[in-house]
């Protein structure tokens, strides 16, 4: 039999009786679907949740300073130990700040002290802090050494005695400052009760601002981290000679994320093996009751010379056809799940990641064919003709 | 009615059955069902076989179509021993020697006129653009050239038969059997049915063996055999 044929034979038949198909299709279709949604979205899909994750905890940031070292031992972070940190795998972005426990103001006739950092473009994205009132500063604010502040809500309210204080105007060793938003109050620490300048601003303008001396680093998801904290101190010693380097990691948020992740992930794969298994079960009882509805025809087939192996083949190529179709369908449907939620938490999946788990779902979809196919197609294959065409 | 005449058996035979022996065991013991049958068919000849219900007739014919295997004897075609062929073999022989009307118009019921004798061809392996012309010669043969587009479940009674016939006859067969093939229909339909072998086996290359209980069926043959106790007579 001609492989053309067969394909010929097999579609049509499928189409013909597709009624009774439907239902496996659909759980076949569900489940390819489902395996292209979570590989595809699932890493964009931790990077989202991580994001909104850092509000309570900070399993993903780390920081990486110096030891206390005696006071003729003063120690910098270089711009290129940034880059370089940047450039590692699995980090997300980094910032470097600089810091001053001693700020003062003056506003009413009433001096104020408060601490102070010194935050590049990136500081707050990667600390994961937003604004509750006015905006944050970043690029355009450190390029222009813009005098812009963004206040902690309590330093807000110990200075103005409220929070919505954005256009204000701040007076800080001896510099007029316009505030250009007050934090959030969410996961923020004790950074309640200090001011942000931008980095250059803050460089240019505090006396006794120190040197460049932290850098936060947030990395893309929390498998990251095992991964991107032993490579840290090598990127830095690439770039320049350091001595008494802390990095300080959240390890007990990132394993107790990691153990959710892993149940919740263990719970999506094992409802998408489930619903495959269902269809591979569904498949081969249709194909059952199929050889069973048409043994007449088998031995009709036989009389008319069909040989074991082209009926087995027919059977085969049926099953293999459902699935096949089935799982085609479903990566239609992955495909449109995959846009909506690219939308929705506005991401970019890898167009060739996706590609990839068609492929794979469609040669699962014919692997679980084969296997649901194959004794229903061996058992008609077997049949001998005049039991066959004797069947009522 | 007169039987027809007997065509000239100047080529040697088409079947050669020698004390062919079938029978079947269950677990009380041996139930026989031909016992030492001796039968010989040339091309172009009709023959009848009939005789009481469960006497074995389509026993015989299974066997001769190599459905069913024999207990013992001898059965050659065209001087060829076929009772031991493999599987594969016996799936060859059917395809390119033999073809099969059953009393039940057996078609394919969801596919068309055209695509119920696609299939011999299909399993045949014969070139897609030759299937056409084949498919439509068959069915002139048989009167139904205009039916070719046609669902097979919308046929009446008798063109469902002639569609059964044209399929039998789609790969040229050397031999035609058929089991009660006019059982179902009316007289006129199954007179219909007998012209066409007719016209079919006076082209003298096939024969036809048909199982029928039907005396004017019977007439129409070159021979008549009787199957009585699994013993084959010529009447």
């Amino acid at each position: 039999m001609r492989l053309s044929d067969l394909l010929r034979l097999s579609i049509r038949q499928l189409l013909r009786h597709r009624r009774r198909y439907w239902g496996v299709m659909l759980a076949i279709a569900l489940g390819t679907a489902g395996f292209i949604t979570i590989i595809t979205m699932g890493r964009d899909l931790k990077e989202n949740f991580n994001r909104d994750l850092e509000l309570l905890g900070r399993a993903t940031l780390i920081k990486i300073y110096f030891e206390k070292l005696p006071p003729y031992q003063h120690q910098h972070f270089q711009q290129s130990t940034l880059e370089a940190l940047r450039r590692l795998p699995g980090v997300k972005d980094a910032s470097l700040a600089v810091s001053t426990f001693s700020a003062q103001t003056s506003l009413q006739g009433q001096q104020y002290g408060f601490s102070l950092f010194g935050a590049d473009r990136a500081f707050f994205e990667v600390c994961g802090l937003s604004a509750q009132k006015g905006k944050l500063f970043g690029q355009e604010e450190n390029n222009h050494h813009r005098r812009a502040v963004v206040l902690g809500p309590e330093l807000a309210r110990t200075l103005f005695g409220a929070i919505d204080v954005a256009g204000a105007e701040l007076e800080i060793q001896q510099d007029i400052y316009t505030v250009t938003g007050v934090l959030k109050d969410v996961g923020l620490g004790d950074l309640r009760q200090f001011a942000f300048l931008p980095f250059t601003t803050a460089q240019d303008r505090i006396p006794n601002i120190s040197n460049p001396n932290r850098i936060y680093l947030r990395c893309s998801t929390w498998d990251d981290v095992e991964k991107v904290v032993p490579l840290i101190s090598q990127a830095i010693q690439s770039q320049q000679y350091v001595q008494g380097l802390k990095v300080d990691v959240a390890w007990d948020q990132v394993k107790r994320v990691q153990a959710i992740a892993f149940w919740v992930e263990l719970f999506i794969f094992s409802s998408i093996v489930a619903t495959l298994i269902l269809g591979g079960v569904g498949i081969w009882t249709v194909m059952m009751a199929a050889v069973r509805s048409r043994t007449r025809e088998i031995g009709l087939k036989k009389a008319m010379g069909a040989e074991d192996q082209a009926i087995m083949a027919q059977f085969l190529a049926e099953a293999v056809c459902l699935s096949f179709t089935a799982s085609l369908a479903g990566s239609l449907m992955g495909l449109v799940v995959v846009e909506i939620t690219s939308i929705m938490i506005n991401s970019h999946p890898a167009q060739g990641l996706f590609l990839f788990c068609v492929m794979i779902g469609l040669l699962v979809a014919v692997g679980l064919g084969v296997a649901a196919g194959l004794y229903p197609s061996i058992r008609a294959s077997r049949m001998e003709p005049v039991s066959a065409i004797r069947y009522e | 009615m007169n039987k027809p005449a007997t065509p000239s058996l100047v080529n040697g035979p088409l079947i050669q059955v020698i004390r062919l022996s079938k029978h079947y065991s269950n677990g009380h013991g041996v139930i026989p069902v031909l016992r030492g049958v001796n039968l010989e068919v040339h091309p172009g000849e009709m023959i009848a076989v009939t005789g009481p219900s469960g006497s074995g007739k389509s026993s015989l014919l299974f066997i001769l179509g190599l459905l069913q295997p024999a207990s013992s004897g001898n059965y050659q075609f065209l001087g060829q021993d076929v009772l031991h062929l493999s599987r594969a073999d016996q799936a060859e022989f059917r395809r390119r020697r033999v073809g099969f009307v059953f009393q039940n118009c057996d078609l394919f019921e969801n596919s068309t006129v055209y695509e119920n004798l696609e299939f011999p061809l299909v399993y045949a392996m014969v070139e897609r653009q030759e299937r056409p012309a084949r498919i439509a010669a068959a069915l002139e043969m048989v009167g139904l050239a205009h039916r070719m587009s046609h669902p097979a479940n919308r046929l009446s009674g008798g063109e469902r038969q002639r569609v059964a016939v044209a399929r039998a006859l789609v790969n040229q067969p050397r031999v035609i059997l058929a089991d009660e093939p006019t059982g179902q229909l009316d007289r006129q339909n199954g007179h219909k049915i007998m012209d066409h072998f007719e016209k079919i086996v006076a082209l003298g290359e096939t024969a036809l063996i048909v199982v029928t209980h039907d005396s004017q069926v019977a007439e129409r043959c070159h021979r008549v055999f009787s199957l009585e106790d699994g013993i084959l007579y010529e009447k």
